[in-house]
């Protein structure tokens, strides 16, 4: 265990976490334990309201967990503030900026100077073929479009971690595949240290180095498990055999915890 | 992938920008306006109604010419004041939802007072003002920033709370110090509903500026307004009253120009709309 903990770059340990509502206690976490190492891409799965949304937002540092730690590089940061970039479900981009203005105020805010921060939007904006659109105030770009801006604004901030909340969940199919393959393409030349959540086994699985499955609320880490596909990756690893099988592995372990809560 | 490129550029297109339609409107309400004045016109002239009890259209333009230098002046005061005033009261307005918005408590405490600022009648504070303050510029100041304060402090107060959720959760998961909050995020949300507040302050302030000169003083449309009344002299009654009309159009159309200036994104919630419209 002291092992692997030496390069994680962020590690929970033991989260728990219940909300009251309407004066009664609701557990949303259950000791949770995980880890993602440097220029890992590590994914949470499971089922909708088992608690993912819950533990970004103890990662993000916007509350505090009732019991357990959260380390970044070593160091505990329980509920600090500012060690992470994030990119929702929604785009989340300011309406009344420019594209470009989108990304380079949030490196700005990150403490990134002025000029650097504009040549960074630039110069991606080109490199992703969004160069012409720079000026466009975001709402003339198709969703898809918004959300590769949205992956530039958290790619780019100066964090050690990419928290990334089913950010293709609102997508139609075929753009959500576009995306999977040009997320793929640009996390695997730059390496980033990423915490993906989704409800989706194959996008886990095509994008991934390691996959933690949840259980329905309150939600364990019912299974981790290392996907064995090498990298660089083919968009169209699920032609694989293995694919299917970790897909039904996947699959079973989460029905196993649907009918586990459904005994209880 | 390849395909998806250039798909933003036909999305400019979904927002109409119909001339004619624009077109269509200013001369319906053009031609109301003009059809007003002829039918004026044509009931003072056939029914030979006394000009000192309703004087036509020609008249008025008649008095409005002779009497044009002095009625300049008077328009250039009753102007000056009605900008210090709208400047003042936006200043005060503004500064008034920022210490609401920011500090929960004094906007509990402090409400009241401010609802029973707006609900004293200006004919029963003016005099009184007068009597505190004297017959200078501070008591018209005072009156005309308790006018037009309220507007903007009300609305941007609004437009201060209502900024998208999830860009506030957006703010909160990057670690957006309170200070990031208001100057990203808030403050840009909230220029829609500050103009609100803008034109309903520009469309009042000029009718209190007149009531603020008409209670005292020397200068200015609302003083010119009292001695022609004074004096029974009803064209020139109407003459001021055409000078107000002017001077709160300009005032109003002013603020939607600031506003189109400063607004130059689609806000969120036309967007939805034009979403479901589509």
């Amino acid at each position: 265990m002291s092992g692997e903990t030496e390069n994680a770059k962020l590690e929970l340990s033991g989260i728990s976490m219940s909300y009251s509502r309407g004066g009664r206690r609701h557990p949303a976490l259950d000791g949770v334990s995980l880890r993602v190492n440097e220029g890992e891409f590590v994914t949470l799965i499971g089922p909708s309201g088992s608690g993912k949304s819950t533990l970004f937002r103890l990662i993000g540092g916007v509350e505090r967990p009732d019991a357990g730690s959260i380390r970044f590089d070593g160091r505990d940061a329980t509920g600090r503030r500012g060690l992470i970039s994030y990119m929702p479900q929604q785009p989340s981009l300011f309406p009344w900026l420019s594209v470009e203005a989108n990304i380079s105020s949030a490196l700005e805010s990150a403490g990134i100077g002025k000029k650097e921060a504009a040549e960074q939007a630039s110069g991606w904006l080109r490199r992703i073929g969004l160069g012409d659109a720079a000026r466009e105030y975001p709402h003339v770009l198709s969703g898809g479009m918004q959300q590769r801006v949205s992956f530039l604004r958290a790619l780019l901030m100066p964090r050690g971690v990419m928290c990334l909340d089913e950010p293709f969940a609102a997508l139609d199919a075929l753009t959500r595949a576009d995306m999977q393959a040009w997320l793929l393409g640009i996390w695997e030349a730059e390496r980033r240290s990423v915490l993906f959540v989704t409800h989706s086994i194959e996008e886990a699985l095509t994008l991934s180095d390691r996959i933690y499955v949840l259980s329905p609320a309150p939600a364990r880490v019912l299974s981790e498990l290392t996907v064995p596909f090498s990298r660089p990756r083919r968009a169209d690893v699920w032609k694989e055999p293995e694919f299917v099988l970790l897909k039904e592995r996947v699959l079973a372990l989460l029905q196993k915890g649907a009918e586990e809560r459904h005994a209880l | 992938m390849r395909r998806m490129e250039p798909r933003w550029r036909g999305c400019c297109k979904n927002i109409p920008m119909d001339s004619k339609t624009k077109l269509k409107k200013a001369a319906l309400s053009g031609g109301t306006m003009i059809g007003f004045v002829l039918v004026w016109q044509l009931i003072c002239s056939f029914l030979r109604v006394d000009p000192w009890i309703l004087p036509s259209p020609v008249r008025i333009a008649q008095a409005m010419w002779e009497d044009g230098p002095r009625l300049a002046d008077q328009l250039g005061f009753t102007l000056r004041l009605a900008l210090e005033g709208v400047a003042l009261g936006v200043a005060f307005g503004v500064a008034a939802a920022l210490l609401f918005h920011l500090i929960p408590g004094v906007r509990t405490a402090l409400a009241p007072l401010v609802i029973v600022t707006q609900n004293v009648p200006l004919i029963a504070l003016g005099p009184l003002l007068i009597v505190w303050f004297g017959f200078g510029l501070m008591p018209k100041l005072i009156l005309l920033v308790l006018v037009c304060f309220f507007p903007v402090a009300w609305s941007m107060l609004a437009g201060l709370g209502q900024a998208e959720p999830h860009l506030r959760e957006y703010m909160a998961m990057i670690g957006a110090s309170r200070w990031e909050v208001l100057r990203r995020l808030e403050l840009p949300a909230s220029l829609p509903s500050f103009f609100t507040g803008l034109k309903l302050t520009a469309a009042y302030s000029v009718s209190a500026v007149i009531v603020a000169e008409w209670l005292g003083g020397s200068d200015g449309i609302g003083h010119y307004l009292v001695l022609k009344e004074k004096g029974f002299d009803t064209a020139g009654v109407f003459s001021a009253i055409v000078c107000i009309v002017a001077l709160a159009l300009v005032f109003y159309g002013a603020a939607v120009w600031l506003e189109r200036l400063a607004i130059r994104w689609r806000p969120p919630r036309a967007e939805a709309k034009g979403g479901q419209e589509a």
